[in-house]
C-alpha cells in the first residue's frame, strides 16, 4: 500500500510539474494547465464565500471535498505537491521522529486558527488565503525558485559545453534538443525572489523540526480536509497481536499515532500513506487498512477559547488592513495583466499562484510578483513592470491561465482593444524634448495597426550653433494607445525612461461579454 | 609638307584618343559583364529570384562550392507574412535553396528581432520555410558577439554577431518597408539585425551611425524583397491597408545601390532620405547613381 502511495505522489508530482512546463508559449495544446491549481480544497469555499455560488471550474476540488470524509486526508497524503516535496525534503534534512516532537502538539490547533481567521476575513472581504494555499504555495515556488535556477544552470552549463572545440558538435545538439523540449524561452528574471525564497524556504527548512511541519501545523488546506475526516470509514486497524512496541508512533509521518493509545488513529491528522504497516516489525504485523462501518470520531483540536482568540486577532487584523491610507503615487504605475477585475475582485480572487507571471515570460515578460507598493495585500500581485518586458501585442495567454479567473479569458481581438493603461511622455528625459535631437525608437515599436505614437515635425533652431535643424517630436493617442509598454522597454536611455505607462484609461471587464 | 604631316599624326592622334573610350568600354565589359543592379517585377518570389539571379550571372558568381552563408533576413516583428513586416518567407527559402545549390556547405539564417523571438521566427513562417530549404535556423546567443573597432564619425566600437563576421558570404535580404524615423528600412537598415548593443541608441544622429557601423559590415550581395511592401505605419506594420502587393525584387552586390532603387517604390527621392545620402557620401557605394547600368526585367 505504501508503494501505491509513493507512486501516486511521483504521478502527481511529476504532472504539475508537467503542467507547470507547457505553461508558456506557444500554449497550443488545448490542455487546461491551471487545473492543477484547481484541486486545492480551499478554493471553492473563499470563492463561495465570495460570490455567494459554487463554481463548476473548479470540479477537481469539489471531488476532493467528496472524497474525504470516506478517506480522510487522502489528498495531503497521495496528491499534494508540496506534502511530495517536504517528503523529499525529509530525505535530505532527515528530521527528528516523534519521541521528540511532543513539544509542538499545542501547535496543532494553529493550522485551525490559521483557517479561522481566513475564513473570518473572508466574510469581510478580504481574501488573503491564496498565500497559504499550499497548491499556490508549490505553483509560486516552481515559478520563481526552481525553475529559473534550474535553466540558469542548465542553460550555462551546456552553453559552455557547447564553447569547448572538442565536443562542440554534440554538446551543440543537446543544447538544441534541450532548448526545443525543455526550455524554448529566455532565462526568467523575476522581482521578489529573496521573500518568495524566506517564505518557501522557512517552509522546507521547519522540516528539521519535525516531519511534515507545514501539514501538521500551519495549512489550513489540511485544516479544512481534517475537518471533514473526523468520521473517515476507510484507514488503519490494529490487531490484537500488537504488543505495543511504539514504532509506529514514532515513525508516523504526521504524528497522527498517540504514544499512548496506538489502537486508534487520529483521523483529523492522519495523510493515509499506509507508512505503519511497513515500519510494523515482521514478528508483529498488526496494522491493516480496512473499511470500516462503525467508525470512531475523532475530535478537531480547536477549543472554544481559540476560538474566541483567533476572532479578536482577525478583528485585529481587519482593523489594521482597513484603516491604512490609500496611496495614489504608489498605486500610479500598478499595471495589471489585461483582462483583469477591477482592483478589488482581482485581488480577492487571484491567489498569487504565478501562473501569468510564468506564462508572460515566455514572450514579453513584463509581469512580475509585485512587492508591498501601498498596502500588505499588494504583496505577489501580478503587476506589469514595463522596463524588465512589455505585453507582446500577439499574445492573449495570461488570460486563458487563471485558475480563479481573477484575470477574465480574453480572446486576442479583444484583447487588443482592452487598453491596460496609457503611455505619457517624460518631457524633461524623452530625447526629442529634452536635447532637441531625433530619437523615435517609440514610434517605430508601437505596434497598434495606426500607431498610437505619432510625431510632428518642428524646426528647431540650436542656440550654441545657431544653426536650424528639424526635429521629430513624439506624442502619444490616448484613443489608440493600450498601455503595451513597448516604447517604455525600448527607450534607448539607460535608467528611467522618457516615456512611462501608467493606469490612467485603464479597462478592467467586471464579466465576459 | 609640314602641314600634311601634321594633319595625318593629327588625325591618327584623334583617333587613337578617340579608341581609348572604346578600350575603357571594351575593359569594363570584360571587368563587368554584368548590370549594377538588377530589378524584376510581375512573379512570385521563386520566379523573381531566378530571373534576377539569371540576369545578375548565378549566385556561384558570388557563393563558392564550400562556402558557409548567412542569409539574413528581416525576422524584426511578430506578424504574419501577409501584412509585410518581415522577409517573405518563400523568398528566404528560395535564397537557401540557391545557396545549396551554388555549393554552399552551409547556410545559416537568424535576425536580431524586435519582438520575442520565438514569436517571430515562428509567426513570420520563416523558421519553417528556411529549415525546410535546407538552413540552419538559429536564434541569437547573447555571448557570441564581438565588439569590433568601427572608427566612425560618432561611433568608436560596436558589438557585432560574431556568426555575420565569421561567414564566408552575406546575403542581406530586407524587406522594403516605410519607417517613421529613417523613411524607408531597406538593405542598409536590414544590417542592425546583426548589430548587438542598445541599438535604440543608434536612433540618434541615426544617419551618421548607421553608415559607420554599416560601413564595416557591408554584405556579399542585397536582395531587396519587394514582393509586399508597407507603405505606411512601419516598420511595425500591423494594417493590411498599408500592405501594396508589387511583386518586385531589386538585387546588387551594393547595397547602397539596391536601396537607391528602391525609393522609387515610395516615391521618394535621394535628398528626402539622410542615411541612404550620407552612405553614398561616406563611400559605402560601389557605383555611383549618376552612371547606373541597371537591368530591368518585367516577367
Amino acid at each position: 500500500m505504501r508503494t501505491a502511495r509513493r507512486i501516486s505522489q511521483i504521478v502527481f508530482f511529476l504532472l504539475f510539474v508537467f503542467l507547470f512546463l507547457i505553461t508558456r508559449y506557444p500554449y497550443d495544446h488545448g490542455i487546461v494547465t491551471e487545473i492543477g491549481l484547481r484541486f486545492s480544497p480551499l478554493a471553492p469555499v473563499f470563492l463561495f464565500i465570495k460570490d455567494g455560488h459554487l463554481h463548476l471550474i473548479l470540479w477537481p476540488a469539489f471531488l476532493i471535498l467528496l472524497l474525504t470524509p470516506l478517506f480522510g486526508r487522502f489528498f495531503c497524503g497521495w496528491m499534494c505537491p508540496l506534502g511530495t516535496l517536504l517528503d523529499i525534503t525529509d530525505k535530505i534534512i532527515k528530521p527528528p521522529d516523534n519521541r521528540k516532537t511532543g513539544k509542538f502538539e499545542k501547535l496543532r490547533a494553529f493550522k485551525f486558527a490559521l483557517l479561522v481567521g481566513l475564513l473570518l476575513l473572508a466574510l469581510f472581504s478580504v481574501h488573503l488565503w491564496g498565500y497559504f494555499d499550499p497548491l499556490s504555495i508549490f505553483n509560486r515556488a516552481l515559478a520563481i525558485l526552481f525553475y529559473p535556477v534550474f535553466t540558469l544552470f542548465a542553460e550555462t552549463a551546456l552553453l559552455t559545453l557547447s564553447n569547448i572545440p572538442l565536443i562542440e558538435g554534440p554538446a551543440y545538439w543537446l543544447y538544441d534538443y534541450y532548448k526545443i523540449v525543455f526550455m524554448p524561452e529566455n532565462q526568467a528574471h523575476y522581482q521578489q525572489v529573496l521573500w518568495i525564497f524566506l517564505f518557501v524556504g522557512l517552509i522546507l527548512a521547519a522540516e528539521k523540526l519535525s516531519r511534515r511541519f507545514w501539514c501538521r501545523y500551519l495549512c489550513p488546506a489540511g485544516a479544512l480536509l481534517g475537518f471533514l475526516s473526523q468520521f473517515r470509514l476507510f484507514g488503519r486497524v490494529v490487531h490484537s497481536s500488537c504488543p505495543a512496541c511504539g514504532i509506529c508512533h514514532t515513525e508516523c509521518k504526521m504524528g497522527a499515532i498517540p504514544a499512548d493509545d496506538i489502537w486508534h488513529t487520529n483521523k483529523v491528522e492522519c495523510i493515509q500513506c499506509f507508512s505503519c504497516a511497513s515500519t510494523c516489525p515482521e514478528k508483529f504485523k498488526s496494522i491493516s487498512y480496512e473499511w470500516t462501518w462503525k467508525p470512531y470520531h475523532s475530535g478537531v483540536d480547536y477549543s472554544r477559547r481559540r476560538f474566541l482568540q483567533t476572532g479578536a486577532a482577525s478583528v485585529a487584523a481587519l482593523g489594521l488592513l482597513g484603516i491604512g491610507a490609500k496611496n495614489k503615487q504608489a498605486i500610479n504605475t500598478q499595471i495589471r495583466p489585461p483582462g483583469s477585475l477591477p482592483e478589488e475582485d482581482f485581488r480577492d480572487r487571484c491567489i498569487r499562484c504565478m501562473e501569468c507571471v510564468r506564462v508572460c515570460a515566455s514572450n514579453g515578460a513584463c509581469l512580475q510578483p509585485s512587492g508591498i507598493q501601498n498596502t500588505l495585500d499588494d504583496l505577489w500581485l501580478p503587476v506589469a513592470d514595463m522596463r524588465l518586458g512589455y505585453c507582446e501585442y500577439e499574445c492573449n495567454l495570461c488570460t486563458q491561465v487563471c485558475p480563479t479567473e481573477a484575470i477574465l479569458p480574453l480572446s486576442l481581438a479583444q484583447k487588443q482593444k482592452t487598453p491596460i493603461g496609457l503611455a505619457h511622455f517624460v518631457k524633461d528625459l524623452c530625447i526629442p524634448y529634452a536635447r532637441n535631437e531625433e530619437c523615435l525608437v517609440c514610434e517605430e515599436h508601437c505596434p497598434t495597426p495606426e500607431k498610437a505614437i505619432q510625431f510632428e515635425i518642428r524646426p528647431y533652431t540650436d542656440p550654441a550653433t545657431g544653426k536650424t535643424r528639424m526635429v521629430k517630436y513624439p506624442y502619444v493617442i490616448k484613443d489608440l494607445c493600450i498601455g503595451c509598454g513597448i516604447c517604455v522597454y525600448k527607450c534607448p536611455l539607460q535608467g528611467q525612461a522618457g516615456i512611462v505607462v501608467t493606469i490612467e484609461n485603464q479597462q478592467r471587464p467586471r464579466h465576459l461579454s | 609638307m609640314r602641314r600634311r604631316q601634321f594633319l595625318k599624326r593629327f588625325s591618327v592622334g584623334t583617333a587613337a584618343l578617340g579608341m581609348f573610350p572604346l578600350l575603357n568600354w571594351q575593359k569594363s565589359a570584360r571587368a563587368n559583364p554584368f548590370p549594377h543592379a538588377v530589378w524584376v517585377q510581375g512573379g512570385e518570389p521563386a520566379e523573381l529570384l531566378e530571373a534576377a539571379l539569371k540576369a545578375y550571372g548565378g549566385l556561384e558568381r558570388f557563393v563558392q562550392k564550400g562556402d558557409v552563408v548567412v542569409v539574413k533576413p528581416n525576422i524584426g516583428w511578430d506578424r504574419p507574412p501577409q501584412l509585410a513586416a518581415d522577409t517573405n518567407p518563400d523568398l528566404v527559402a528560395a535564397i537557401v535553396k540557391a545557396c545549396k545549390q551554388a555549393g554552399a556547405k552551409e547556410v545559416k539564417v537568424f535576425d536580431r528581432t524586435c519582438n520575442n523571438a520565438r514569436r517571430c521566427y515562428r509567426n513570420s513562417k520563416i523558421q519553417q520555410m528556411a529549415k525546410q530549404a535546407g538552413a540552419r535556423v538559429e536564434h541569437i546567443r547573447r555571448n557570441k558577439f564581438k565588439t569590433i573597432p568601427i572608427d566612425g564619425v560618432e561611433i568608436k566600437e560596436w558589438p557585432i554577431y560574431d556568426e555575420y563576421l565569421k561567414a564566408d558570404k552575406v546575403i542581406n535580404v530586407p524587406i522594403a518597408k516605410h519607417h517613421g524615423i529613417s523613411r524607408v528600412t531597406l538593405g542598409l537598415k536590414n544590417l542592425m539585425g546583426v548589430m548587438g548593443g542598445n541599438r535604440g541608441a543608434i536612433h540618434n544622429h541615426f544617419a551618421e551611425k548607421l553608415t559607420d557601423i554599416d560601413r564595416k559590415i557591408l554584405p556579399t550581395l542585397t536582395i531587396i524583397d519587394a514582393y509586399r511592401i508597407l507603405t505606411a505605419n512601419g516598420p511595425a506594420g500591423g494594417n493590411p491597408a498599408d500592405v501594396q502587393l508589387t511583386k518586385t525584387l531589386i538585387m546588387s552586390d551594393c547595397t547602397v545601390t539596391a536601396d537607391y532603387l528602391a525609393l522609387e517604390l515610395f516615391g521618394l527621392k535621394l535628398d528626402e532620405v539622410e542615411h541612404i545620402r550620407r552612405a553614398y557620401q561616406k563611400g559605402l557605394a560601389k557605383y555611383t547613381p549618376e552612371h547606373l547600368n541597371v537591368r530591368k526585367i518585367i516577367l
